[in-house]
């Protein structure tokens, strides 16, 4: 499901395409396939006009996707300082579109002339549409483009960069194709003369440009804000707008509408579709999110986490001997509770989380640490991360194919969020130092040198963070994190909006 | 004579033994420049199975620097399990040997291969080279045989403190 950035993008990109159809290159674009260079075969416009098409389709992918995968790449520690100023960049060009501010800087090239008498004219227009695809290389009819190559960048994210690319060639492709073919019948030619002949036009695309980056401003502020946190709580859990969370030293508590946390009569509470479920004396009870009207109930001694979906319940559960099991019981039928997962010790099983038949939680041990799916209904196991050494995954939270976790070395905590099945795309949303206290990396007294693999780029000697990150929960718009302090009962959930 | 024989001994020690407060690098023990094994708290302190050690009291640590007991539990100043605020444990992390996992982090096949005992502090500290076949060190120059074996070079360097008192 693409964000809201993304979609946002996407129609700026795609409007700002067309917009171009107002420069010099755009008009001899029409006029050079239409006319065919005087060639009266129509089938030598429709090759030019398919590869122009798909020269502006590549060009605009590479523009914009290397932006973006360059944004992504140094995404870990300026995160926030790239989100902060693609906000500010796509405000400026938003308020210097809808003015109709004179472009600047003005770039006056053009694309090579020649190619139309050296080369045959499909594989000309090709690389014409190449040209005009990458945005830069002719003249720039809107401050939207810089705009969007700084929210590809600012968004770090090379799939977005690429939907912008595409959104883009093809804007640029759309008026050429919808006046080229044409041109010798003239209709084409009446079309052609209508726009050059109608600067209002041209000015109102860049308003609807300005007002989709105004759009793509938001989202990119919001990334870096966070919403306002809750005091004295831990074990987020959110669902269909509504967040319930853990009380610290108190019951859990579910928040409806903002300002009215509702105190609920159990603890560990599950937001999943239309249901909630939390944990009272030896039993687990679900109930409609809206009502709280009970639905069903389990007799569940020692249960101490929750995961909820519309047909499913997840527990982990303290056995007599101080054993944990992780346990998912189906809420449609009467099929038996199907043991996911059992460790001899308490907290080396995760919080579970469930999206559909999903659950995903951690498997923690001094030898490896990995993140589990299960599918409730097969029964069928997926390494989704793993790690045997130098660092450890934690506080999973799954939704709608996108896995948010924690994955903290010796050095960092960085909250990251990207698709299930691969770490390649991730975003890190939240970036702390570590926790652990450091040395130097030489004793006091001895000469010191060639000991940088003893320190830490992002951090000092010395404390580290005073901050650990602890339980999560993804909502639609929003990454929920519990950050703990040195003192438990200061824990308190923050949300980051997601995009 | 016997004056001359010992002031020519003690030049003659002084010439080929390394003084601790100028000789050694890093840490006490540690002569020549190779650099640190990778560490989660930072001097390379370890135990005899070469897994981390917080330098500064010897308390065993998870791959993240966390203090932890014998389960592998972090655990705070008091010795006590670390809890999340909902009571649980927080669960336990890796713990990797120091020397295997400098390895991994370089893409080399490392092993802790020849040490050597020196005095400092008052005890007795084995000086363990971790090796492999390479012919860099960690801090980029070219690595040196020190105590590695047949064909090995030294890649980076940890310590052991015996309870030796010397």
């Amino acid at each position: 499901m693409l964000s809201g950035l993304a979609v946002c993008a996407v129609i700026t990109a795609l409007i700002a395409g067309v917009t171009g159809a107002w420069s010099p290159c755009g008009f001899s674009m029409v006029e050079t396939i239409g006319t065919a260079l005087g060639d009266s075969r129509r089938t030598t416009t429709l090759a030019a006009s398919t590869t122009f098409a798909i020269g502006a389709l590549i060009g605009g992918a590479v523009t914009f996707g290397a932006l973006a995968l360059v944004g992504h790449m140094i995404e870990a520690r300026t995160s926030g300082l790239r989100d902060g100023l693609g906000a500010v960049l796509a405000l400026a060009a938003a308020i210097a579109d809808w003015r109709g501010v004179k472009i600047a800087p003005q770039i006056r090239r053009q694309v090579p002339e020649r190619w139309r008498w050296t080369t045959p004219l499909p594989i000309a227009c090709g690389l014409y549409g190449v040209l005009l695809g990458l945005a830069f290389t002719t003249f720039v009819l809107s401050f939207a483009v810089w705009a969007l190559a700084g929210i590809s960048f600012a968004s770090g994210d090379p799939a977005i960069g690429l939907l912008v690319g595409v959104a883009f060639g093809a804007g640029r492709a759309v008026p050429i194709l919808w006046m080229a073919p044409s041109l010798r019948r003239g209709a084409g030619a009446r079309r052609l003369d209508a726009l050059a002949s109608e600067p209002r036009l041209w000015l109102g695309l860049r308003r609807l440009d300005a007002i989709g980056l105004s759009l793509c401003a938001l989202f990119l502020s919001g990334a870096s804000a966070t919403a306002a946190a809750l005091p004295a709580a831990t074990d987020p859990s959110a669902a269909g707008g509504e967040l319930a969370w853990q009380g610290v030293s108190g019951p859990g508590m579910l928040l409806a509408q903002p300002g009215q946390a509702t105190i609920l009569p159990g603890n560990h509470p599950a937001l999943g579709g239309s249901l909630i479920a939390w944990v009272g004396a030896s039993q687990i009870t679900v109930a409609d999110a809206s009502s709280l009207a009970t639905v069903t109930t389990f007799g569940v001694p020692g249960a101490n986490a929750l995961a909820i979906s519309a047909g499913w319940l997840v527990y982990r559960a303290v056995g007599a001997g101080g054993e944990e099991n992780l346990v998912g019981m189906s809420l449609l039928g009467s099929a038996p509770p199907r043991e996911i997962a059992s460790s001899k010790f308490a907290a080396e099983i995760g919080r579970p989380t469930l999206d559909g038949s999903d659950v995903v939680f951690t498997v923690d041990s001094q030898h490896r640490n990995e993140i589990d799916m299960v599918d409730l209904e097969t029964g069928a196991r997926r390494l989704l991360r793993s790690a045997n050494s130098g660092f450890t995954l934690t506080n999973p939270s799954v939704l709608e194919g996108r896995l948010l976790y924690e994955r903290v070395d010796r050095c960092s905590q960085k909250l990251l969020i990207g698709p299930l099945a691969r770490s390649r795309y991730e975003r890190t949303l939240l970036n702390l130092p570590s926790t652990v206290k450091r040395d130097p990396g030489f004793e006091s007294g001895y000469e010191h040198a060639y000991n940088r693999a003893s320190l830490c780029s992002n951090r000092r000697t010395g404390r580290g963070s005073a901050i650990r990150l602890g339980p999560t929960t993804l909502s639609a718009s929003t990454a929920f994190v519990t950050e703990i302090s040195s003192s438990p009962e200061a824990a308190r959930v923050i949300g980051i909006a997601r995009y | 004579m016997a004056i001359i024989g010992l002031s020519g001994a003690g030049a003659a020690a002084r010439a080929v033994l390394p003084d601790e407060s100028d000789a050694y690098t890093n840490f006490c023990g540690h002569t020549y420049t190779t650099g640190n094994c990778p560490h989660p708290t930072g001097l390379p302190r370890v135990d005899r199975n070469d897994y981390p050690l917080r330098a500064s009291d010897g308390h065993p640590v998870d791959d993240l620097g966390r203090p932890i007991n014998a389960h592998g539990y972090p655990v705070n100043a008091r010795g006590e399990i670390l809890r999340e605020p909902d009571g649980e444990p927080v669960p336990p992390a890796p713990r990797s040997k120091v020397c295997p996992a400098a390895g991994r982090d370089y893409g080399l096949k490392l092993e802790t291969d020849g040490s050597w005992y020196r005095c400092c502090g008052g005890r007795v500290r084995r000086l363990m080279d971790c090796c492999g076949y390479t012919s860099v060190r960690i801090n980029g120059d070219a690595a040196l045989v020190g105590y590695c074996y047949a064909g090995r070079h030294v890649f980076c360097v940890q310590y052991y403190e015996t309870m030796m008192p010397c």
